[in-house]
């Protein structure tokens, strides 16, 4: 293989240089001449029908615009996970509601000349509700009949996945481990609160949504659907984005914004705070889980059977395709033959779920590696032997049917953390018998690498190399801070052997960016656009081979591309750099050096991350210090290691809190406790371990250069690998997260009990 | 009430409301955009600049409360074109992702090594335990800031 250039190297974020400036404008740094300001008034009940609204004291005050509820908007239904025309969703979301069903649920907003009238406008709306009994607790919502969060009922689906014959499985093994375990509802906690703004354009009367968004195509089609406006009425830019990680992939404030705009006519901007975000955007779906695993004296795994309910909150959402994503990744990392995954998804009366980074797999996976390590215990195996018998080959098959697991590495993954993390001393070293004592854990995770198997994945990009021998890219791609448009512009310069410096690659736009099926979603970025601008790089390399070979009057084969310029081999000395040959080819051939070309991505290869984990608990406290990790990822090849590297570490950053702080905690009234980040507990950097990335790069067939996903496997693994670690130091089974120090404490103390008793 | 102060080494005068933070008055009467808003709670760090050498998070603090006094915003780190060592050394290291913490993470930096030119890894973790970042995990942000230290 030749070496490469571009590819495999560490290029900054494209905007990395106006961003410690603090030059680099977000959308709250947008200013448009007589721009107002929206603020929303949120229900402070949990489930209620709205009994009357009276607006009259807010619209008076002066500096008030107007003040928009659901007797004046658009009542049209829509479903914001919505992202392809074609996906057949339940629709229960308007812009306004008169049933409330959370606390946090849009009842009303005011648009007003500046933020703080908006603000003292909305303490003047009067609301009279007519208070209905709630249901919070997700077990309860399955059963209770009465209480409708909505007409068609509290469940949303159920849905079975199942391979083998798992009760005869089960009957036959002598030894079954069951667990318990429950995950909270989680924040994403991108430093950027959501925020919208909208304007018409007058260049050419577009309503046009400046939005931190993951799909701008989604973006359009739901204000589209909402508003009851063609698509063609409607531009969607994608902003610079101050963290997402899922929060802002569905429109939540775009067609309320929107719709401002569109009936007033003039700019609106609409921002939340932190305490709105946190209770009234999107959240992790909490679950409660069951697994029963069965194993022969050897610890090869005969069989399991998974049970996981969802609380999708309470609006639908993506409350359905979540819980089908969580019962397939149970498919893809152990080789089980006998297997049923139930999951069932219902409503609740709390904040509403939606993407989290991980779509599932962090819930399932802390489900299924806690009890891994489990049934090791019982088996009395080391819990890395037992995986290592039990994980799944390159090359294995889904056994549900779904797609290739492709060059599935994470054995190797695992036997390479081992070793770095020196995991057999540090497994089998005495414990501690002070206050402070110290645990390893470790867990493994799968992840895919787009939609192809499941839904639309192809994605369309335009690529020029223009007459001054540079290159721009258009395509609809949206840059979350992960180094999107650098990675794209590797693989482009890699093929067409120019500097990334003089590609041009601008975000989503849908004004000029081509069509794309489904965004910045489902760690396909790389994997799938990354396959497609290398494939529209090849292409046109191919038109401007053969467009070359005509000009310099010679076979294609004989064409070279050397430094920035075309050559004919046995004519070395006529060198013609790519500009004058663009213009040649222009001015005589009369030819564009361009290609457009739709990429449908043919594979949905898993990925693979394995983390260990060193844990020291004090066992006065029940505080938990996460001391060293070292996490290991099945990649395919790092397009720029400094990015895959900042991805894991971030993610592990999530995962911590996962694991041990972070919860959305919700009173028996349904008001959300933890709606600050005094109460909502995120990792900090004194908190934050040193984290070790190790990649395996073994290559993967269809992706560019062999590279396949990381950004959302990597905060997989962490949470069960700390759990583990603490289970291991204490020999306790803790199976609720987050693991608390009242959850630690509680269990040590039972510990004691049963010891005593 | 009219108040006078210095911002990156400009003396201004303005006209502000007594209850106004000074995050607003940077931010929308001197349009200087870089400090951002995070939670507005004092518990995020975004806001983040520099008062009088001290880091401060500027939306719990009243502009009124930064009369008479100087202050630095993450706009005066480039000096005549050339970036401020932190800044050069945030980009060589990949401690940028999206980069909403980093004008308060680099400003918390600047305040460090202004009194403390060469300090220790537990002295860069203290100096940013108040600004919270969801993208890097802080692991590169740290070694950015070491290395922005040895070239000294
Ligand atoms: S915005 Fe000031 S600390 Fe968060
Ligand atoms: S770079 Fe995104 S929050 Fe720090």
């Amino acid at each position: 293989m030749t070496e490469l250039k571009y590819v495999g190297k560490y290029i900054p974020i494209h905007d990395a240089y106006e961003k410690v400036k603090g030059k680099l404008q977000y959308v709250a740094d947008m200013e448009m001449d007589g721009m107002l300001h929206a603020k929303l008034l949120l229900s402070p009940i949990a489930h209620g029908v709205i009994k009357s609204i009276d607006v009259t004291k807010a619209e008076a005050l002066p500096g008030v615009v107007k003040v928009y509820t659901y007797k004046n908007t658009p009542q049209n239904l829509y479903n914001s996970q919505k992202w392809h025309v074609g996906l057949e969703v339940v629709k229960d979301e308007r812009l306004f509601t008169d049933k409330v069903r959370f606390v946090g649920d849009r009842v009303a907003a005011v648009v007003a000349k500046d933020k703080s009238i908006a603000e003292k406008a909305i303490e003047l709306i009067e609301v009279q509700y007519q208070e209905l009994p709630i249901v919070l607790d997700p077990e309860e919502a399955l059963m209770e009949e009465t209480i409708k969060i909505h007409d068609h009922g509290n469940v949303i689906m159920e849905k079975e996945i199942s391979v083998g014959n798992v009760n005869e499985a089960m009957e036959n093994a002598p030894i079954v481990v069951e667990d318990f375990v429950d995950t909270q509802k989680v924040h994403h906690a991108a430093m950027e609160p959501h925020i919208c703004m909208t304007a018409i354009d007058s260049t050419n009367g577009l309503l046009t949504i400046w939005t931190p968004c993951q799909v701008v195509f989604q973006v359009r089609l739901i204000v589209a659907e909402a508003l009851g406006l063609s698509l063609n009425r409607i531009r969607a830019i994608k902003t610079t984005v101050g963290g997402s990680f899922g929060g802002k992939g569905q429109p939540i404030l775009e067609p309320v914004c929107a719709y401002f705009t569109y009936d007033l006519g003039v700019p609106v901007k609409l921002q939340l705070d932190r305490a709105e975000t946190i209770s009234s955007t999107r959240t992790r779906n909490a679950t409660i889980g069951r697994v029963k695993t069965a194993v022969d004296k050897e610890g090869n795994i005969l069989a399991r059977d998974i049970d996981v309910l969802v609380d999708a909150g309470a609006y639908f959402t993506n409350g359905e395709a979540v819980t089908i994503a969580m019962g397939k990744k149970a498919f893809r990392l152990y080789d089980i033959k006998n297997q049923t995954y139930k999951g069932t998804a219902v409503y609740t009366n709390t904040p509403i779920a939606g993407a989290c980074r991980g779509y599932g797999s962090p819930q399932i996976h802390a489900l299924t590696e806690i009890n891994i390590d489990n049934t090791a215990k019982k088996l009395g195996l080391d819990p890395v032997e037992f995986r290592l018998k039990n994980l799944v080959k390159p090359y294995a098959k889904d056994p549900t049917g779904g797609p290739e697991l492709g060059n599935a590495r994470v054995i190797d993954c695992l036997l390479k953390g081992m070793e770095v993390f020196d995991w057999k001393s540090k497994y089998n070293r005495p414990k501690a018998t002070g206050r402070f004592v110290k645990g390893v854990g470790m867990a493994c995770a799968t992840h895919g690498s787009g939609y192809y198997n499941a839904y639309p994945d192809f994605i369309t990009m335009d690529l020029r190399v223009t007459e001054d021998g540079e290159a721009i890219l258009k395509a609809s791609l949206h840059d979350l801070g992960c180094g999107t448009i650098v990675t794209i512009k590797q693989i482009v310069a890699e093929v067409l052997d120019i500097n990334p410096d003089k590609i041009l690659v601008p975000e989503a736009d849908t004004l000029v960016s081509p069509f794309d099926s489904a965004g910045t979603q489902a760690s396909r970025v790389t994997f799938v656009c990354g396959a497609a601008a290398k494939k529209t790089a090849e292409l046109v390399k191919e038109k401007f081979t053969k467009h070359s070979a005509d000009i310099l009057k010679c076979n294609i084969d004989d064409i070279l591309y050397k430094d920035g310029f075309i050559l004919n081999k046995n004519n070395p000395q006529a060198m013609v750099s790519y500009g004058d040959m663009v213009m040649l080819i222009q001015t005589s051939l009369k030819e564009d050096i361009s290609v457009s070309y739709t990429y449908k991505s043919p594979a949905n290869p898993a990925v693979y991350g394995v983390n260990f984990a060193e844990v020291e608990i004090d066992t006065y406290t029940g505080l938990v210090r996460v001391i060293d990790i070292v996490a290991v990822h099945d990649i395919g090849k790092a397009i720029n290691p400094v990015f895959v590297e900042g991805q894991v570490q971030g993610a592990i950053q999530m995962g911590i809190g996962f694991a041990l702080t972070e919860e959305i905690v919700i009173d028996n009234k349904g008001n959300v406790k933890s709606n600050n980040f005094s109460k909502y507990h995120v990792i900090n950097a004194p908190d934050m371990p040193d984290v070790k990335v190790h990649l395996i790069e073994a290559g993967e067939e269809f992706g560019p250069f062999g590279a396949k996903s990381v950004g959302e496997v990597s905060t997989v693994p962490i949470a069960p690998a700390i759990i583990n670690g603490i289970n291991h130091a204490l020999d306790i089974n803790i199976t609720s997260l987050p693991a608390t120090p009242e959850k630690i404490l509680a269990a040590l103390n039972n510990k004691k009990n049963l010891i005593g008793g | 009430m009219e108040m006078e102060f210095n911002v990156n080494g400009i003396k201004h005068i303005l006209e502000v409301d007594p209850m106004e933070r000074l995050l607003d008055v940077l931010r929308n009467k001197l349009k200087l955009t870089g400090a951002k808003e995070g939670c507005g709670e004092g518990e995020c760090g975004a806001c983040t600049i520099i008062l009088d050498g001290v880091a401060i998070n500027s939306c719990i603090v009243l502009a009124a409360q930064a009369a008479g006094r100087e202050i630095l915003t993450i706009e005066s780190l480039e000096k005549d074109g050339e970036l401020d060592r932190l800044q050069k050394a945030f980009i060589n290291n990949g401690a940028v992702q999206c980069g909403y913490c980093t004008p308060g993470m680099l400003m918390s930096c600047k305040a460090l090594l202004m009194k403390n030119p060469a300090p220790t890894e537990e002295e860069i973790k203290t100096a940013i335990e108040g600004n919270l970042c969801r993208c890097t995990g802080y692991t590169k942000i740290i070694k950015a800031v070491k290395e922005a230290v040895k070239d000294i």
